[in-house]
C-alpha cells in the first residue's frame, strides 16, 4: 500500500512539473520546430497567441486539474496513515530517548 | 515629433495617489488587531483563504515592471519578451508543487525554515544571506521604481519623492504584518488589473481596433497593420538555447523566491494553498495579457503615429496621457504604483522572517512567540527605513537588473531547497560548498563585476540567462556528486544527514509516523539528473 502511495506520489510530480513546464515554455516548441509556426488564430500568428493562451488558460487548466488530483492523493495518504498504531512513530521513540 | 508623460492636472494624480495610501492604512490599522503572534505576523495566522491568497500571490508576483520594464522590452525587443514574461506564471505553482505545500505543512514562516530544520544553523545562514541580499535587490529596484514614479507624477525632486513615498510605503506595511500585506495585495491586485485593461479598451477603440471590448484577446485586427509596419514584430529572433536558457535562470530562480514561498504558507490548509494557485494562474494571466497588449499598442503607436517614445518605460502612461482623460491617466499611474507597493510589502515581509524568524531562531531559539514578533516588527521597519536609505544613492551593483537575481538564487537556494525535501541523501556540507562556490562563480562571470570574465555577451549575459545555463547545473551536479561522496567518507560523519533530518522528509510529505529509509533516499536518478545538468551545463559555456 505504502509502496503504491509512494509511486504514486513520484509519477504525480514529474507529471504536473512537465504539465507546467510545456504550458509555460510552449514558446519553446515553435523555435524547435520552426515548420509550427503557419497559420493564424483570431487574427495573431499562431506561435504569438498560443503561448499567450497556454500561459494564461493552459496554466490554469493545469493547476486545476494538479489540484485535483494531489488533493485526493492527500486524502488516500491520510487514510493510510489513519491506519497506522501510534507506536510505529518514529520521533517519539527519538523524544522519548 | 516624441511623446512626453505629464499629467496636465497634478492635483487629480495626487488624489487618486492619497485616497490609495488611505485604503492601504485602513487595512493595514485593521489587519494589525488581528495580529498577536508570530504565526499571524509572518504567516497570517494560517488563514487565508484560496481567492484572497490567489489575488495576494499575483500582486505580490506582479511588481512595478509589469507596468513600466517589461512594456519597455516589449516596445525594445517585441514578442521574445512577451515569451521570457509568460514562463513566470508557473513559478507559484511549481513552487506549490515542489515543496509549498510540503513546507505548509510543517507550517513554516520561510524557506529557511525548513532548510533549518533539515540541514541545520550553518546552512541556514548561507541560505539566508543569499535571500536577504536578493530581497534587497528585489526591494530596492522598486523603491527606486515607485520614487521615479512619484517623481514623474508630481514634479517633485527625486529625494524628496523617496522619502514620502517610501516612509508613507514602510509605515503601512509595518502596521500591518502579512494580515496586512495580504489584503492589501488583494486589493492592489484589483486595482492593478483594472488600471491595466479597462483604459487599454479606450485606447484600442481610439486606435481603430473592434475588440476594444475586450483588450487582452481581441486585438487580433491590429495585426495586418503592425505587421505592414513592423514585419519582423512576430519573428521569434533567437535560437533554441536563448528559450531554453529561461528554464534554469527564470523558472527555477523564482521557485526559491522567500515572499513567494510565504504567499502559499500563509494559506488555511494545504489543499487550500492549491486552489489559491489555480486563482492566481487565472489572475495573473489577465494581467500579464493587459501587459502584452500595451506593450504591442505601444509598439503600434510608434508604427503608426510616427512618433517616438523616447522613455519606453513610460508607454503605458504616454499612451494613457495621449488618448484617454486626466482621471484615467492618474488612475494608471495608481495602478502601476500599487504593483510595485505589493511587492515590497512582499520583499520586506521576507526580509522579516529571514531575520526576525530565521536568523534569530537560531541566535535566540526558545524566545517566546510574542517576543518573537515584536523582532519581527522591528525588522520589518528597520528593513524598509534600510531600502529608503539605500535608494538615494543605491549602490550600483544591487540595482542590477532583478532577472539577473533570479539565477543568483536559482543557483544557491533552489538546489538546497528541492533536494532536501526530495532526497535524504543531500548532505549540509555539499549544500555549504556548491551554494557558495556557484553563487560566487555566477557573480563572476556576470558582466556587472568583472565584465572581462563574462559568459555571454549582451543582453543574455546582463540577464543572467547565459551565466544561470552554466552555474545552475553546477549547483546542482555539485551538490549532488559531494553528497554521495561526503555521505560515505567516515572523516565528514558530522555534516551527514540525521535519522532526525530524514524524519523531517517523511513528514513533510505527509508520511506522519510512518517512517521508511529506503524513500526519497536512491541514488540512481540525482547521478541522472547529474549527467543531465553537466550536458546543460556544457551547452551553457559554448559561444553565445
Amino acid at each position: 500500500m505504502k509502496e503504491k502511495i509512494y509511486k504514486k506520489e513520484i509519477r504525480i510530480t514529474i507529471i504536473f512539473s512537465v504539465l507546467l513546464l510545456l504550458t509555460g515554455h510552449s514558446a519553446s516548441i515553435f523555435v524547435l520546430f520552426p515548420g509550427l509556426q503557419q497559420g493564424t488564430l483570431w487574427g495573431f500568428p499562431i506561435q504569438y497567441i498560443i503561448p499567450i493562451l497556454l500561459g494564461w488558460f493552459g496554466i490554469a487548466v493545469v493547476c486545476l486539474i494538479m489540484t485535483i488530483v494531489c488533493n485526493k492523493f492527500d486524502d488516500e495518504m491520510a487514510e493510510y496513515v489513519k491506519t497506522l498504531a501510534p507506536e510505529n512513530d518514529p520521533s517519539t521513540e527519538t523524544k522519548q530517548k | 515629433m516624441p511623446a512626453e508623460y505629464a499629467l496636465s492636472n497634478v492635483w487629480i494624480g495626487l488624489g487618486v495617489v492619497i485616497i490609495l495610501f488611505a485604503i492601504f492604512y485602513a487595512v493595514g490599522y485593521f489587519s494589525s488587531r488581528k495580529t498577536a503572534s508570530d504565526e499571524d505576523f509572518y504567516a497570517a495566522g494560517f488563514s487565508i483563504g484560496p481567492v484572497t491568497n490567489g489575488l495576494g500571490m499575483a500582486a505580490t508576483w506582479a511588481s512595478l515592471a509589469t507596468f513600466l520594464g517589461v512594456i519597455a522590452l516589449i516596445l525594445r525587443l517585441q514578442v521574445p519578451f512577451v515569451y521570457l514574461w509568460i514562463q513566470w506564471a508557473i513559478s507559484i505553482p511549481l513552487l506549490t508543487l515542489l515543496y509549498g505545500t510540503s513546507l505548509r505543512r510543517m507550517k513554516a514562516f520561510t524557506p529557511a525554515s525548513f532548510i533549518r530544520q533539515r540541514y541545520g544553523k550553518p546552512s541556514t545562514v548561507v541560505i539566508v544571506c543569499w535571500m536577504i541580499l536578493i530581497m534587497v535587490m528585489y526591494a530596492l529596484g522598486q523603491m527606486v521604481g515607485l520614487g521615479q514614479a512619484f517623481e514623474l507624477l508630481f514634479g517633485v525632486p527625486y529625494n524628496v519623492a523617496i522619502v514620502v513615498a517610501g516612509l508613507a510605503t514602510v509605515g503601512f506595511i509595518t502596521i500591518g504584518g502579512m494580515y496586512g500585506a495580504t489584503y492589501n495585495a488583494a486589493f492592489q491586485m484589483v486595482v492593478m488589473t483594472l488600471a491595466m485593461i479597462v483604459p487599454m479598451g479606450a485606447i484600442m477603440k481610439a486606435m481603430g481596433s473592434s475588440g476594444w471590448w475586450f483588450p487582452p484577446l481581441a486585438y487580433g485586427d491590429m495585426v495586418p497593420d503592425m505587421i505592414k509596419n513592423i514585419p519582423t514584430f512576430f519573428d521569434m529572433k533567437y535560437d533554441f538555447r536563448w528559450y531554453f536558457a529561461l528554464i534554469p535562470a527564470f523558472t527555477l530562480g523564482p521557485v526559491a523566491l522567500p515572499h513567494l514561498a510565504m504567499k502559499v504558507f500563509t494559506s488555511s490548509s494545504v489543499k487550500s494553498a492549491r486552489w489559491a494557485v489555480v486563482w492566481f494562474a487565472l489572475f495573473l494571466g489577465l494581467l500579464f495579457s493587459g501587459t502584452y497588449v500595451v506593450g504591442f499598442a505601444g509598439n503600434f503607436f510608434t508604427a503608426t503615429t510616427g512618433r517616438v517614445i523616447e522613455k519606453a518605460d513610460q508607454t503605458i502612461l504616454i499612451l494613457n496621457v495621449f488618448y484617454n482623460p486626466t482621471l484615467v491617466a492618474a488612475f494608471v499611474m495608481g495602478g502601476a504604483i500599487a504593483a510595485g507597493l505589493s511587492t515590497i510589502g512582499g520583499n520586506l515581509m521576507a526580509i522579516a522572517g529571514l531575520v526576525g524568524s530565521d536568523l534569530l531562531g537560531i541566535i535566540a531559539p526558545n524566545m517566546e512567540s510574542a517576543k518573537r514578533m515584536k523582532w519581527g516588527y522591528a525588522a520589518l521597519g528597520l528593513g524598509g527605513l534600510a531600502a529608503v536609505l539605500m535608494a538615494f544613492n543605491p549602490p550600483r551593483f544591487l540595482v542590477t537588473s532583478i532577472l539577473w537575481a533570479f539565477g543568483l538564487l536559482a543557483t544557491t537556494a533552489t538546489p538546497a531547497i528541492l533536494l532536501g525535501v526530495w532526497w535524504k541523501e543531500a548532505n549540509k556540507l555539499a549544500l555549504i560548498i556548491s551554494s557558495m562556490i556557484c553563487g560566487i562563480i555566477y557573480i563572476v562571470i556576470s558582466p556587472h563585476v568583472l565584465p572581462s570574465i563574462c559568459v555571454g555577451s549582451g543582453l543574455v549575459a546582463a540577464l543572467g540567462m547565459s551565466g544561470g545555463m552554466v552555474t545552475i547545473p553546477l549547483s546542482f551536479a555539485m551538490f549532488i556528486i559531494l553528497s554521495i561522496g561526503f555521505n560515505r567518507m567516515p572523516a565528514l560523519k558530522a555534516y551527514a544527514p540525521t535519522l532526525a533530518d530524514k524524519q523531517v522528509i517523511d513528514r513533510i510529505h505527509g508520511w506522519g509516523p510512518d517512517y521508511d529509509e529506503s524513500r526519497y533516499n536512491g541514488i540512481t536518478w540525482p547521478l541522472i539528473i547529474s549527467a543531465f545538468c553537466v550536458v546543460v551545463f556544457i551547452w551553457g559555456l559554448q559561444p553565445w
